[in-house]
């Protein structure tokens, strides 16, 4: 049983999500088309767990993904979009360099004028960034309601092995007043530091990274410290969730992590959706937290924790509240989205993702 | 006449230091020495990659100077991947001529600087860069051609070379120090990535950071671990060799040893034997090289063989370049003495192979407890 005394007593449990959406692009490529293309062994997809990535269409870009991902968020919490006071968006990949994303989108959903909003950029946990901003500022009184996005159609060198799994989607969660909410936050921790696994320079097309060290001092160290700090604080155990929802670089890397903090593989499954739509880098560990939440009952607790190179990791403890079925109900599921797909071949992944350029 | 005794040894664990400079793992690993009364006459430090992946030359002397070492020599050795052992052989004749009584020899190389890429790149300069690494030819090239020779000769199955990497990584499990301490089976042998066919990933070495030292004197105090002879040779070119399943510098080394020496066949079977496995087909031809099996019969033996490689060897413990021959006989003198991990040997003898590319260069080094 809930001790709800316990749970409500940090300030970010005034806030929780009213509501949210994702959105995945139909095509799929299958990475071992990816692995034939440039050679790669099979044996590395079979080990990272990778078996095919979502790929953005020629007319869909970071801000299409983010603003349908959050039409669904915003019709799923039924909430006017002239009540939302601020628009996070959480991209790496943004259309423009200089030029905001969030207004596009804001805009877009005929949100006031009267607002905050802003691009926000830490390589996969923007969006995260984008979510404690959002609940500081409903749990401090600031706004009603906050909108964060973490859209991305993540960009990879071709033949770099992060082509096997760097894709597109995205989804934005409707951030609320805790008694207007489903799921209210019962904690969170962000834990960042200086570390240089991954990057791209100004005018690079592609990022770099540093292969092995994205790994144990960067993804694990900070999931790790953020997800121990949290448990830490609120005095809480692997055993009182019920599912955990890790960034996903791969298939492989959240079920390690998981291993290491001591939570079974079968709270995790649920909200694995990198083996078959990529990593949706501001998307990956948000599209996860969707699934679950598509399939949670009022009462259960879910760890999740995000994931940025550069690098840094947000943990929430998020616990869900009566009412979630229905929400869940007034929009696509993740679920449903898995399933809408059509292949393409490499040549037209290519052409899509402007790999190849027509002068 | 001057004898030459390992009088301490330290290392740390090979692995990925991303955390540290190799100054500081350096430091580490001397954190232990206890020096006493001696005075250290000559710091040998053996690093491959310095000037590449640490971007340092002179790095004897920075490493003098960090380990606050005032008014030594010190000087580095570098021959490809048998440059530990090398470093040991200079020690040696330091000694030996009466030059020198305490020489502390230290081996370091820091892998994991760069991605496997560069780090690959930086490897393969072991091998003529004109002739051979400029035309992409790399070391586990070399390694694929010896073992499909092997398979087609003596009509052995790719499955019956697994036994190498599954006992190396049994042998690593008791090493604390090793890289790679887990089993693997025959299935993940044959399922790993393809390195150069048919060569695996598990049929070679891991990349990894490595530091460990010893300390070679005139004398020893309480038990008495002897070098007994240091020798090394050379080959010609692979794509010269009449028979690529030969590997003569190690054989001209090993030779060299028994003649001065005078060790019987007997009691070199009976020695503890670390191998330069940089490739699981060359610690199975090695075996048959020094006469310990017949030859295209090693793979069948390797799985009864408890004296060699107790440490796990390059496959498993690890081959941090320029390290790995002081770590052999770290892990040697750690066997006849206090023990490593459990495994404690009580024989004569204990015998160090290591070798670069496919037996470029050579060196073997016969050790002895003292009477």
């Amino acid at each position: 049983m809930l001790d709800w005394v316990k749970v409500l007593s940090r300030p970010e449990s005034r806030a929780g999500i009213v509501g949210w959406g994702v959105y995945i692009p139909r095509y799929r490529i299958k990475a071992l088309d990816i692995a034939r293309m440039w050679g790669f062994p099979e044996e590395l997809i079979k080990s990272l767990w990778i078996e095919e990535k979502a790929v953005g269409a020629e007319d869909e870009d970071a801000v299409t993904i983010g603003w349908y991902a959050a039409k669904v968020a915003l019709e799923r919490g039924g909430v006017d979009p002239k009540e939302v006071g601020a628009v996070f968006f959480g991209t790496e990949s943004k259309p423009y360099a200089v030029k905001p994303s969030a207004t596009i989108v804001a805009d877009a959903l005929g949100i006031s004028n009267i607002k905050m909003a802003s691009d926000l950029e830490f390589a996969c946990r923007a969006g995260g960034e984008g979510i404690r901003n959002a609940i500081a500022l409903v749990s401090a009184g600031f706004m009603k309601y906050a909108l964060a996005i973490g859209s991305d159609t993540a960009q990879a060198a071709p033949g770099d092995v992060l082509e096997l799994t760097a894709s597109s989607g995205g989804a934005a969660y409707l951030i609320g007043p805790s008694d207007k909410s489903v799921a209210i936050f019962e904690g969170v921790v962000t834990y960042v530091t200086d570390t240089p696994d991954f990057w791209r320079r100004d005018l690079c097309k592609y990022p770099k990274h540093g292969e092995i060290f994205t790994g144990e001092p960067a993804y694990f160290h900070h999931i790790t410290s953020a997800v121990s700090i949290l448990l830490s604080e609120l005095g809480l155990k692997p055993e009182d969730f019920n599912y955990a929802v890790f960034h996903q670089p791969n298939g492989k890397f959240p079920l390690q992590v998981g291993r290491k903090l001591g939570f079974p593989k079968e709270k995790i499954l649920p909200g694995i959706v990198t083996p078959w739509i990529g990593n949706t880098y501001n998307g990956s560990a948000l599209i996860g937290l969707a699934k679950v939440l598509e399939q949670a009952k009022p009462g259960d607790r879910i760890l999740v924790a995000t994931f940025g190179s550069g690098a840094g990791s947000d943990a929430f403890s998020i616990v869900v509240k009566d009412g979630i079925d229905d929400v869940a109900k007034r929009g696509p599921l993740v679920e449903d989205l898995l399933k809408r797909k059509r292949y393409v071949s490499y040549g037209e992944y290519a052409k899509y993702r402007r790999l190849l350029i027509k002068v | 006449m001057v004898k030459v005794f390992v009088t301490w040894s330290s290392m740390i664990k090979v692995g990925r230091y991303f955390d540290k400079n190799y100054k500081e793992l350096v430091k580490e690993v001397i954190d232990s020495l206890e020096l006493g009364n001696k005075h250290i006459d000559y710091l040998i430090i053996s690093s491959v990659l310095s000037a590449r992946a640490l971007n340092q030359l002179d790095i004897s002397t920075m490493i003098a100077q960090y380990l606050g070492l005032n008014n030594v020599k010190t000087s580095r050795i570098e021959t490809g991947e048998s440059s530990g052992l090398a470093a040991i052989e200079y020690a040696y004749y330091l000694i030996k001529s009466n030059l020198a009584k305490n020489v502390l020899v230290v081996g370091i190389d820091k892998l994991t600087e760069y991605p496997t890429q560069v780090t690959n790149e930086h490897y393969n300069l072991i091998l003529d860069y004109e002739l051979e690494t400029l035309r992409r030819v790399s070391p586990p090239n070399y390694a694929a051609l010896v073992m499909k020779e092997y398979m087609r000769r003596y009509r052995v199955s790719r499955e019956d070379l697994t036994i190498w990497p599954i006992k190396m990584h049994e042998n690593a499990v008791q090493n604390p120090y090793a890289q790679l301490r887990f089993k693997v089976s025959k299935d993940k042998v044959l399922n790993s990535i393809v390195v150069s066919e048919p060569i695996r990933l598990l049929d070679t070495f891991p990349i990894g950071d490595g530091a460990a030292a010893v300390l070679l004197s005139s004398e020893c105090s309480t038990e008495c671990i002897e070098i007994l002879s240091v020798e090394a040779s050379t080959s010609l070119q692979f794509y010269l060799r009449d028979d690529i399943l030969e590997l003569p510098a190690s054989k001209a080394a090993l030779s060299k040893v028994i003649s001065r020496s005078g060790l019987s066949s007997s009691e070199l079977k009976n020695s503890l034997i670390e191998l330069h496995d940089s490739y699981s087909i060359y610690g199975m031809l090695l075996l048959e090289e020094l006469g310990i099996t017949d030859k295209g019969s090693s793979w069948r033996e390797v799985s009864n063989l408890d004296n060699i490689n107790l440490s796990g060897g390059l496959k498993a413990r690890g081959h941090p370049l320029g390290a790995t021959g002081v770590y052999q006989l770290c892990e040697v003198h750690k066997l006849m003495t206090e023990g490593l991990g459990g495994n404690v040997f009580d024989g004569k003898y204990a015998l160090i192979h290591s070798m670069s590319g496919p037996d470029y260069n050579a060196r073997l080094c016969l050790i002895r407890r003292g009477e």
